[in-house]
C-alpha cells in the first residue's frame, strides 16, 4: 500500500473477476491495505497471478491464499475481519453463507464493519440466483438493445462495461459508507446489484417508456435527443479510420461550413437552422461523409477543433496509448512486475494536486503477503503457519 | 422546495453548488442521492441541459426534458449570472457555505472570471472543486471541444463497438459524462477524507476522455500485453465467449462454448444439435476457431424457442443467459420490482408521480431511497438568497431586474 489519502484502511477483499477487483483497486489506489483472498485451487483464468488482466486490476494490493473450503480458514477469515475496517466480494448471493461468514457473522467480531457485496442480481429478488457476467447485464439493461443500428439485430458494446459501473458504485459505497460511520460509530452491510447499477445510466430512456407511450428504438449513432446535427461518425483516409462531428449550434455550424469551403449544398435552405439540419440529418450525413473520406481523421479533427468544430478521432487501443494528450497528463504508467516485467497499464482518472505513483507496485504473487498477513497481523508462529500450509488450509 | 432534514444519513452536511451541465450533473445527483444538500446553480433562463431530449409527451420544454429531470433529482435550484460582477459576488457568499462546488466550464472560463480555486480558496480554504472537461485542464488538447460523441471516440468506446461492416459505434445514452461523474463523486469523497486530514480543500481534475477510457475492460490491457488491436465484431464478444441469436419473439444473448456438454444434451433433446454431438466439437480449440457454424446451429435451435423459455431453461442450468430487453421490458422487469428499484417520485407539472430508477445500493442504515423531483428554474431563489444568505426582499428585487437572478 501507498501514502495516499486512504492510508490506515484495511480492506479484506474476496472479489473476483472484474466488478469487485476494479472497486478494491480504486482503494489500493488511494492509499488503502487491500488485502486480496485467493485460492490455488480457483486461481485460474482472470484470477491467475501471472496474467495482464490480473495485474491490472489487482496492483497495489496484498496477496493472500486461504482455501475457504477447510472448517479452520472460517477461524482465519473471522479474525481477519476483526482486524479489517472493510470486508468486500462479490460471489454469488449464496457462496459467503455457505462459508459462514455473513454479515451477521462477521459484525460480532467487528462491530463497526462495512461490508459490502456486489452480485449480478442483488442479494434479495426472484432471480437472485441467477449467473450473469457483464454482457448478460447489459443485455438485460436496455444498453445492448439501444446501442445498435437497428432492432435486427442489437449490436451492444464490445466489452464488459457494467462490470466497471458496479466497481465503480461500489468505492462510492465503501467512501460514503466510511463517512457515515466516521459521524456516527456505526457500520453496515451494502447489497450492491450489477443489474441495478446498468440500469441506473439507463434513467432518461426507462422515464421515457415510463411516461411516454414511445416504442423508443435503437437509434445507432444518431443525434436522437441531443440538440446537434450534424452528428455522427463518418469515414476518414485509410484502412478503417473514422471520425466524429458535433455540431450544436449556428456558429459551429459556419465554422464547418468555412473549414469545407463552403460547398453548394452547404447553403442549401434545407440545411439552414439546426431544426432542418435535423430533419434531413441523413442526406446531411451523406454529404459530409463524402468530405471526410478526403482527409486523415487526425488532420481533419484538428483543423476543425481549431475552427470552434466539437470533432474527435475515433482512436483504437493502440491510438490511445500513443495519445499524446493522455501521456502528457501522465495518464499511463509503468509497474515493474517480478515474472511479466515492466508493463504499462492507466494510472487513475482521479489526480489530486499531489497525486503521486512513485511507490505504487504491480499485483501480488498468488500468497506473496501470508507472512505479513498471518504472522505480523494475526500473530501466528512459524510454526503454525507451516502446519496450516502444510494441510492446505493456508495455499 | 424544501428537502425535508434527516441528520442520520450517509453525506448529512455535506453542501454541494451544482455548476454543471450534462457533462456532470449526475456526479452531484449521486450525492444527493446519498443525503448532501446540493443547488443547482443555473444561469438566467435555466441550464443548456434543459434542452437534451426525451421531452415528457415529446414536446421539447425546459421544464420537461427528462434528461435534466432524472440527472437533477433530489437537488435544489437557484438561478445566477456569473458573467455579472453582482453575480459573483453572491458566488462568492455562497461558495463560503459550501464544501463542494463542481462545474463543467471550458478550462480556464471560470479563472477568467476571478473565480479560479485560487480565488475560490481564499474565500473558503476547505472549498473542494471537481472540474470535469473533455480532456482536462492541461495538455495539448485541453482546449478542444468536446460532448459524449468525442469523448467516447477519443477514449476508446467507439472503436470495439459496431461491426465490421459498419461504422465505429457510440454507447448508448450520454455514458461518457456518467462515467466521469461517477469517478467524480469517488473523487469528492477521498477529497473530503484528506480534508479531514490536512484541514485543505483541494481542486480535483476530471478529463471525460481518461473516464471513457478508463471503462473499457480488456481493450487496453490486451494491447499493452498481447499487442493486440481489438476490433469490431458486432455482438460477438470480444473472446467469442458469447453472441446474440434470434428467438420467435425477440433475441437472445448466450454463450457459445460454456458447459459445452450440458448445451450439446440439451439441444439434442429437441433434435437440433445437429452435427455438433460428433466428437471432434468437444475439442475446445476446436470450437472457437468454429465459432461461426456453432452460432448458425445455435441460430436454428433459438428460433424455435421464445427469449423467455431460453432464459428459464438456461439460468436453471446455470447459463449466463439473458433476453436483449428493451427499456419498457426493464420497467416491467419482476427481479427489479420484487427489489422495489424504482421509486415514486412527485412530478406536479403533469400531475402525477412517476415511476423513477432508484440506487443499485441497499445501505443496511444511513440511507433513502427516494426521489423530489429535479428544481423548476430558479425555483429555491428565495429560500436560498433570503433565507439562506439573508439578502432582502429589496434586494432580491434589484438581482431579478438587473437579471442576476
Amino acid at each position: 500500500m501507498n501514502k495516499g489519502v486512504l492510508n490506515g484502511l484495511r480492506v479484506l477483499d474476496f472479489t473476483w473477476m472484474l466488478a469487485g477487483p476494479y472497486a478494491t483497486r480504486i482503494l489500493a489506489d488511494f492509499g488503502a491495505e487491500v488485502i486480496k483472498v485467493q485460492c490455488s485451487k480457483t486461481a485460474r483464468g482472470a484470477e491467475s497471478d501471472l496474467t495482464g488482466y490480473f495485474n491490472t486490476w489487482n496492483r497495489n494490493k496484498r496477496g493472500i491464499t486461504l482455501d475457504m473450503s477447510y472448517p479452520e480458514a472460517r477461524e482465519i477469515a473471522l479474525k481477519l475481519t476483526a482486524k479489517s475496517d472493510v470486508v468486500i466480494e462479490n460471489f454469488s448471493p449464496r457462496v459467503m453463507s455457505n462459508w459462514g461468514l455473513e454479515y451477521e457473522n462477521l459484525k460480532e467480531v467487528k462491530r463497526d464493519l462495512i461490508m459490502v457485496s456486489i452480485s449480478a442480481m442483488g442479494q434479495t429478488g426472484p432471480w437472485r440466483d441467477f449467473v450473469a457476467y457483464g454482457p448478460t447485464i447489459q443485455a438485460l439493461s436496455g444498453l445492448t438493445y439501444l446501442t445498435s443500428f437497428s432492432q435486427n439485430p442489437p449490436m451492444g458494446l464490445g466489452y464488459s462495461y457494467s462490470d466497471v459501473i458496479a466497481g465503480l458504485y461500489a468505492a462510492l459505497a465503501v467512501l460514503a459508507a466510511l463517512e457515515y460511520r466516521d459521524r456516527t460509530g456505526k457500520g453496515q452491510y451494502v447489497d450492491i446489484s450489477e443489474y441495478e447499477a446498468m440500469c441506473t445510466l439507463m434513467g432518461p430512456a426507462i422515464l421515457d417508456a415510463y411516461l411516454n407511450n414511445n416504442e423508443i428504438l435503437p437509434k445507432g449513432n444518431d443525434a436522437d435527443h441531443i440538440p446537434a446535427a450534424p452528428y455522427g461518425c463518418y469515414r476518414c483516409l485509410g484502412m478503417d479510420r473514422w471520425c466524429v462531428i458535433a455540431v450544436f449550434n449556428e456558429a459551429e455550424w459556419q465554422a464547418l461550413s468555412n473549414v469545407m469551403g463552403h460547398p453548394s449544398w452547404s447553403t442549401d435552405e434545407k440545411f439552414s437552422s439546426l431544426s432542418k439540419r435535423k430533419a434531413y440529418a441523413d442526406e446531411l450525413d451523406e454529404l459530409l461523409g463524402q468530405w471526410t473520406g478526403r482527409y486523415t481523421s487526425e488532420e481533419l479533427v484538428s483543423l476543425l477543433q481549431e475552427t470552434g468544430v466539437p470533432a474527435g478521432v475515433v482512436q483504437n487501443a493502440e491510438d490511445i496509448a500513443k495519445d499524446p494528450q493522455l501521456r502528457a497528463r501522465d495518464y499511463f504508467m509503468k509497474l515493474e512486475h517480478p515474472a511479466l516485467g515492466m508493463v504499462t497499464s492507466d494510472a487513475s482518472p482521479i489526480k489530486f494536486s499531489d497525486s503521486v505513483t512513485a511507490d505504487w507496485k504491480a499485483a501480488p504473487l498468488l500468497g506473496e503477503d501470508n507472512r505479513y498477513v498471518y504472522m505480523e497481523l494475526l500473530g501466528m508462529t512459524e510454526s503454525e503457519l507451516s502446519s496450516y500450509i502444510e494441510k492446505g488450509v493456508i495455499g | 422546495m424544501e428537502v425535508k432534514e434527516n441528520k442520520d444519513v450517509l453525506l448529512t452536511g455535506i453542501k454541494v453548488l451544482d455548476l454543471a451541465d450534462e457533462k456532470a450533473s449526475f456526479c452531484p445527483k449521486l450525492l444527493a442521492d446519498m443525503g448532501a444538500s446540493v443547488i443547482k446553480v443555473e444561469r438566467p433562463g435555466g441550464d443548456p441541459s434543459r434542452d437534451i431530449g426525451p421531452f415528457w409527451k415529446n414536446s421539447p420544454h425546459p421544464e420537461k426534458s427528462l434528461f435534466f429531470q432524472y440527472n437533477n433529482a433530489n437537488k435544489r435550484g437557484i438561478t445566477l449570472d456569473l458573467e455579472k460582477g453582482l453575480g459573483r459576488e453572491i458566488f462568492l457568499k455562497l461558495v463560503n457555505k459550501t464544501d463542494i462546488v463542481v462545474e463543467t466550464f471550458p478550462p480556464g472560463y471560470l479563472k477568467d472570471l476571478g473565480l479560479g480555486f485560487e480565488a475560490l480558496s481564499e474565500v473558503n480554504p476547505r472549498l473542494i472543486l471537481l472540474s470535469v472537461t473533455g480532456f482536462g485542464k492541461d495538455g495539448p488538447r485541453s482546449k478542444y471541444k468536446s460532448c459524449d460523441l468525442v469523448a467516447s471516440a477519443f477514449g476508446g468506446s467507439l472503436c470495439v463497438s459496431g461491426s465490421s461492416s459498419t461504422p465505429p459505434l457510440k454507447p448508448f445514452g450520454e455514458q461518457s459524462h456518467y462515467t466521469a461523474s461517477l469517478f467524480g463523486a469517488i473523487a469528492i469523497l477521498l477529497a473530503l477524507r484528506k480534508r479531514t486530514q490536512s484541514g485543505k480543500g483541494e481542486h480535483i481534475d476530471i478529463s471525460m476522455q481518461e473516464a471513457v477510457a478508463s471503462t473499457l475492460d480488456h481493450v487496453m490491457v490486451r494491447y499493452f500485453y498481447d499487442r493486440v488491436i481489438p476490433e469490431r465484431q458486432g455482438s460477438l464478444h470480444w473472446d467469442s465467449s458469447f453472441c446474440i441469436s434470434p428467438c420467435k419473439d425477440g433475441y437472445l444473448l448466450l454463450t457459445l462454448f460454456q458447459q459445452w456438454e450440458t448445451l450439446i444434451e440439451l439441444m439434442d433433446s429437441e433434435d437440433m444439435a445437429e452435427d455438433l454431438v460428433e466428437e471432434s466439437w468437444r475439442d475446445e480449440e476446436y470450437r472457437l476457431r468454429h465459432a461461426d457454424h456453432i452460432i448458425e446451429v445455435l441460430e436454428r435451435w433459438t428460433k424455435t424457442h421464445t427469449t423467455d423459455e431460453l432464459f428459464k431453461l438456461g439460468q436453471l442450468m446455470r447459463f449466463p443467459w439473458a433476453p436483449v430487453q428493451s427499456p419498457r421490458e426493464v420497467l416491467e422487469s419482476p427481479h427489479l420490482k420484487a427489489r422495489n428499484f424504482f421509486v415514486d417520485m412527485d412530478y406536479p407539472q403533469i400531475g402525477t408521480s412517476i415511476k423513477c430508477p432508484g440506487s443499485p445500493y441497499k445501505f443496511s442504515s444511513g440511507f433513502l431511497n427516494r426521489r423530489k423531483r429535479a428544481p423548476l428554474i430558479g425555483e429555491d431563489n428565495i429560500s436560498v438568497y433570503r433565507n439562506e444568505l439573508g439578502l432582502s426582499d429589496e434586494e432580491l428585487q434589484r438581482l431579478s431586474s438587473m437579471h442576476v437572478i
